[in-house]
């Protein structure tokens, strides 16, 4: 029994879990006075939350269909972060996935599983090559990623705007609205909690996390890319060549953002819809520090931001409260979990005073 | 049409005017990233700030009818958020990037609300009175000339330096590392909500796309500009010319492409027009004293 | 005047884990030089820490010229007329000197602006006064050590120090600079200033002070004045022992062959100046051969060429019929060439890694850890880390300890004992003992010579002349860049090993003495 207690002293994991809980449980206090302050009945604000989040099928369904996106995009944030880089870039990245995945969907015409995988390839690519880009200037010419990345992004969303407006090359000529054609049967991915929209897209984005766990983790690759991340010189003293690891990282992040954007096309839409993301890339980056730039938290951290966009939806509509106590949440969780002296500080009274 | 006609065109004192405008905001910034930065404190949530800037002067614009007093709550709320941003890196000794992250987050999610909250709609406020953003412009230029000066050629200015450079001395000097780190990051912050509030009165209200990525292109400036206030201002001049050109050109071209193309450009002079520059030594890095 | 200008009573100062000042009483008299000696570890920076303001004691009384101070902050002790010379200089290297010098006292044109002139002229004359020549425009980053640590003197001078206090000054010095710097102690103390010599060094103690007071573990052994003792009795005085003063170094057995030749090799240093200007070099199996010379003559870099983490620019290195001129660190690991980094922090641990990962740093690639991309063999790594740990006695609660929560010692067998496990044919080792202690230094030494025993080409870079003259079985003189000598350590006159690596050469005057 003594040795249990001492595991659990030592244990990183449930210290880390800890403070992510300690965070969200100041965050929501914070949240708590934000709305008392405005008039607002916090009773009714949280009921309406946990109902559209997880009230019924369809609000569970409403918060796995949007954490889907949020998961691969945390991926992509924190894979980047591993290797000490900042990849603010995911919306864009996601875009230029997304699109790329839309074309090859409607205009190549494949068997059905074949046709699936082959788009979600091509949104995993093209979201590669945006990554890339700032990663290769990171690498050969020191350009602050942090700015390349989040400029891109704009430049991915002006780009593929302009490619599906009206009269864009890849413009659908059946609608008014900035989008492509619908993609074929073959290249969808098939719902799987139906009446919901959850669909394989959430299986995609496990296999992601379970991917990404093992290449950090299991193979030299993977540990030669967290050794550049907490000690470049180390690194480079054990033989790492830190530039291609830094490519490698942005590179998977785009992957991983494009697939992101892929699987939004591929699974919700059935085709690319300017803007169909209503921010799920920023929430990737959300999602990777309340994830504490681990794989598996990524699960946890993007189930959390999709109940808080879902929740958020239903108390707009029961008129409790504006549905962006949602997004002031998820701020104030961030807020309070990049700051690990003030929850150790905190962790520490409260165990003092639990004793 | 000639190409001479079409460069005259384009090229009129409306775009003069226009590239001082639209530059004022991004001097702003870079102007107040460089003393943060300087003091060793990165803040990438300079774009927040300056959004908070603009909600701040709706605000307080829509309660008290007086748009120069919201010019101040704008002034002191971006002071404020500097204030946290510099709390969370010195006492708490958060990742002074991440940080910034986070507070750029935060005041999104804020304005959201607080607009649903004030005004019903969500993202926008309602139109108040302004005043003229001239006079913002104005500051601009008295705040870049004298900031050169205090930097390089005071004492506050020496002191200053040494912090970012080498925290360790400064304290053997006997100066207080910390309360500098939060005295400049509170301009920065300040500067920035200067920055929101130049967005507020140009339009006459708050949208949260106002500030559209400003606060980073702010940075950007900065490096280009070399940590110093006038090289800020001929940066944000550069940027600030880009855009004007942008927006004249939306007749001639997609406006999809004329948009895109500050952030372009920007991607394109980082990544051939810049050397390595002279990055204060001791930037992001926590100074811990016993 | 009271006699004493600083009396310090039972300060007591504890950090987390130890307590660095048990108690020390020390009081320094008006006038003299008086030298505080310990090894790393006694406590003799911290005191006088305290005594800068930089800690604040938990206990003890501190009084300066006859009045009582307790808590006060380095500006206080510059009011208060103490200066403190930093081992590792407190300069800003972008800066000129001047204002490096008058950061913190600003001479101003009507209150606001700077006036460098006024500084410049003020330091000019405390230069001339106390015979410390500073050129007061030049930037900090472009003066030899010997004259950033003058700048670091008039710095102190400048805000008015009657007491000085110097923390290991001669550690970057050359002979004839100590030389200089004992004049200049001995002016400053004819203009009537105190001084505290903070060094570890016994011969430099006897040499430069009065008084000798000698910490250990954070409690003074004694007192003592310098030309009333010895070497011997001061080195008992600090470990506590009958001190062994040189490591038995058997005659290396075993033929000699090349392992690696170096010609050549020039490289440049972080600011893009030629640092290396043309090294010829062989390394023999079963020798020590060791790098002498005054730090900042291109040792660091001389490492790093060697083993692949700086880029030359002229010059072949091969291992025989491996060429490794321009490779980078992946193929000098590969080729058998192991080394142990200057500074362990950076280069030779991951600080935040467990030990488990820091165990196969630099061998991550290989087939026994790793048998192909996909797969990194968990079982292999955590058993070879307990492998190390066990056989090189690092002290640890487990594997998966993190490498930051481990004293300095014991990281550095970490790491000797990952590199010596890589059976390589060419081990670097640069300044294998910084910040050890005794028996960590002890234990570092006898390894590498145990690698040599077993054929293995070592290089011995130190700072530490009588470590190099201890273990090497030959000592190559590095000045300026280039090698300039090659001597026998056993049959080597102190004095021109001395003159070599202050000048690169010899001069015809200098009569040949017995080495003392």
């Amino acid at each position: 029994m003594s040795s249990f207690i001492r595991w659990v002293r030592q244990s990183t994991f449930l210290r880390e879990t800890g403070i992510t809980f300690l965070s969200i449980s100041l965050a929501f206090g914070v949240g708590c006075i934000i709305l008392w302050v405005a008039g607002y009945s916090i009773p009714a604000v949280f009921a309406n939350l946990w109902k559209g989040a997880f009230g019924n099928r369809l609000s569970i369904g409403q918060t796995l269909t949007k954490a889907t996106p949020i998961i691969l995009t945390s991926l992509s944030f924190l894979v980047a972060f591993r290797s000490g880089l900042f990849n603010i870039g995911a919306e864009g990245q996601m875009y230029v996935g997304a699109i790329a995945a839309a074309v090859v969907a409607a205009q190549l015409h494949l068997p059905a599983v074949l046709h699936a995988i082959v788009s979600l390839a091509a949104g995993g690519l093209a979201g590669a090559f945006w990554g890339w880009i700032p990663g290769y200037l990171k690498a050969r010419r020191g350009v602050n990623e942090f700015v390349t990345t989040m400029m891109l992004s704009y430049v991915a969303i002006g780009l593929t705007d302009f490619l599906v407006a009206p009269r864009g090359p890849l413009h659908d000529p059946k609608y008014m609205a900035n989008q492509t054609a619908r993609i074929d049967l073959t290249a969808m991915l098939p719902r799987i909690m139906k009446p919901t929209q959850v669909s394989w897209a959430i299986v995609v984005a496990g296999i992601a996390v379970l991917l990404v766990w093992y290449y950090l983790f299991r193979t030299p690759s993977g540990y030669e890319l967290r050794a550049v991340g907490k000690s470049p010189t180390a690194a480079d003293y054990g033989g790492v060549r830190i530039r291609r690891k830094l490519i490698l990282a942005l590179s998977l992040a785009g992957v991983l953002a494009g697939l992101a954007g892929a699987g939004e096309v591929l699974g919700t839409h059935f085709r690319f819809v300017d803007g169909f993301s209503p921010g799920y890339g920023w929430d990737g980056i959300a999602g990777g520090l309340i994830a504490r730039a681990h794989p598996v938290g990524a699960i946890f951290a993007a189930l959390l931001m999709g109940a808080l966009r879902a929740g958020g939806m239903q108390v707009q509509r029961s008129g409790a409260a504006p549905g962006d106590i949602a997004a002031v949440l998820q701020g104030l969780v961030i807020f309070f979990i990049i700051a690990p002296t003030l929850i150790r500080m905190l962790f520490r009274w409260r165990r003092r005073r639990a004793e | 049409m000639s190409i001479w006609e079409l460069l005259g065109d384009i090229f009129t004192i409306h775009l003069v005017l226009a590239t001082l405008r639209l530059a004022t905001p991004i001097a702003l910034i870079a102007l107040g990233e460089t003393y943060s930065e300087r003091v060793g404190i990165i803040n990438v949530g300079v774009e927040g700030t300056a959004v908070l800037g603009g909600l701040v002067s709706a605000l307080v614009a829509f309660y008290t009818g007086s748009p120069w007093i919201a010019l101040i709550a704008a002034v002191l709320a971006g002071g404020l958020a500097g204030g946290l941003h510099a709390l969370w890196c010195i006492r708490f000794r958060a990742n002074h990037v991440v940080s910034g992250i986070g507070i750029n987050i935060l005041i999104a999610g804020l304005a959201l609300f607080i607009t649903s909250a004030v005004w019903g709609w969500r993202g926008t406020s309602s139109y108040s009175d302004t005043l003229n953003s001239w006079y913002i412009v104005g500051a601009m230029f008295v705040l870049i000339i004298a900031s050169q000066i205090l930097i390089f050629r005071t004492k506050w200015g020496l002191r200053l330096r040494v912090v970012g450079e080498k925290p360790e001395a400064a304290d053997t000097a006997g100066i207080n590392v910390h309360r500098t780190r939060y005295v400049y990051t509170i301009v920065n912050g300040m500067l920035c909500g200067l920055a929101g509030a130049f967005f507020f009165n140009n339009v006459g209200r708050f949208t949260t796309g106002m500030v559209g990525g400003r606060g980073f292109i702010g940075i950007a400036a900065m490096v280009i500009g070399n940590y110093s206030p006038f090289g800020a201002l001929g940066a944000a001049l550069m940027f600030g010319f880009i855009d004007a050109l942008q927006m004249r050109l939306q007749t001639y071209i997609p406006s999809q492409f004329s948009i895109m193309l500050p952030y372009l450009i920007t991607v394109l002079v980082l990544a051939f027009l810049i050397k390595r520059a002279q990055v204060p030594a001791a930037l992001g890095q926590h100074y811990i004293k016993q | 005047m009271p006699e004493y200008a600083v009396e310090m009573k039972g300060i007591v100062k504890r950090f987390p884990g130890v307590t660095a000042n048990n108690g020390i009483d020390f009081a320094l008299k008006r006038g003299e030089i008086h030298g505080l000696l310990g090894e790393n570890g006694a406590g003799k920076t911290v005191l006088m820490s305290v005594l800068y303001g930089l800690y604040y004691p938990d206990e003890g009384e501190i009084v300066i010229n006859g009045a009582p101070h307790r808590r006060y902050r380095p500006s206080r002790a510059i009011g208060l007329g103490i200066g403190m010379v930093h081992q590792h200089f407190m300069l800003v290297p972008r800066l000129t000197v001047a204002e490096n010098i008058m950061l913190g006292q600003e001479p101003t044109k009507s209150g606001v602006l700077l006036d460098r002139e006024a500084a410049i002229r003020r330091i000019e004359t405390f230069s001339k006064q106390y015979g410390l020549p500073i050129d007061a425009r030049a930037r900090v980053k472009q003066l030899p050590v010997g004259e950033q640590q003058r700048v670091e003197i008039i710095k102190a001078l400048y805000r008015g120090a009657d007491t000085l206090i110097l923390d290991e000054p001669t550690a970057v010095l050359t002979e004839q600079e100590v030389e200089h710097l004992k004049d200049a102690l001995l002016k400053l103390k004819s203009e009537g200033k105190s001084t505290v010599l903070i060094t570890h060094k016994l011969r430099e103690a006897i040499g430069m002070c009065d008084r000798i007071t000698v910490l250990r573990k954070g409690n003074v052994i004694g007192t003592v004045d310098a030309k009333d003792t010895s070497e011997r009795e001061l080195a008992e005085m600090m470990v506590g022992r009958d001190v062994v003063f040189t490591v038995h170094r058997s005659e290396a057995t075993g033929a000699r062959e090349s392992a690696m030749q170096v010609q050549g090799i020039a490289a440049c240093d972080d600011r893009g100046l030629r640092i290396l200007k043309g090294i010829d070099l062989d390394l023999h199996r079963h020798e020590v051969l060791g790098i002498a010379g005054v730090q900042g003559n291109g040792q660091a870099e001389l490492a790093e060429v060697l083993t692949g983490l700086r880029p030359t620019t002229e010059g072949r290195i091969t291992l025989g019929d491996i060429d490794l001129t321009g490779k980078g660190a992946r193929a000098f690991i590969d080729a058998g060439i192991a080394h142990i980094p200057a500074d362990r922090h950076l280069r030779g641990l991951v600080m935040d890694f467990s030990l488990r990962e820091n165990a196969i740093l630099g061998r991550q690639r290989e087939k026994a850890f790793s048998p192909n991309p996909f797969w990194q063999r968990q079982s292999a790594m955590t058993r070879f880390a307990r492998d190390v740990i066990d056989a090189y006695d690092v002290k640890t609660p487990s594997a998966g300890t993190l490498a930051k929560n481990l004293s300095g010692g014991n990281q550095q067998r970490l790491i000797i004992g990952r590199e010596v496990t890589k059976a390589p044919c060419v081990i670097v080792a640069a300044q294998p003992t910084r910040g050890l202690d005794v028996g960590g230094i002890e234990y570092v030494r006898e390894q590498l010579l145990k690698m040599r025993d077993q054929g293995v080409a070592v290089l011995l870079i130190s700072m530490d002349l009588d470590e190099v003259l201890m273990v090497s079985d030959r000592i190559a003189v590095i000045f300026d860049g280039r090698i300039v000598a090659i001597r026998d350590p056993d049959s080597v006159d102190r004095r021109e090993l001395g003159e070599l690596m202050l000048s690169g050469s010899l001069s015809e005057e200098q009569p040949m003495t017995e080495t003392t």
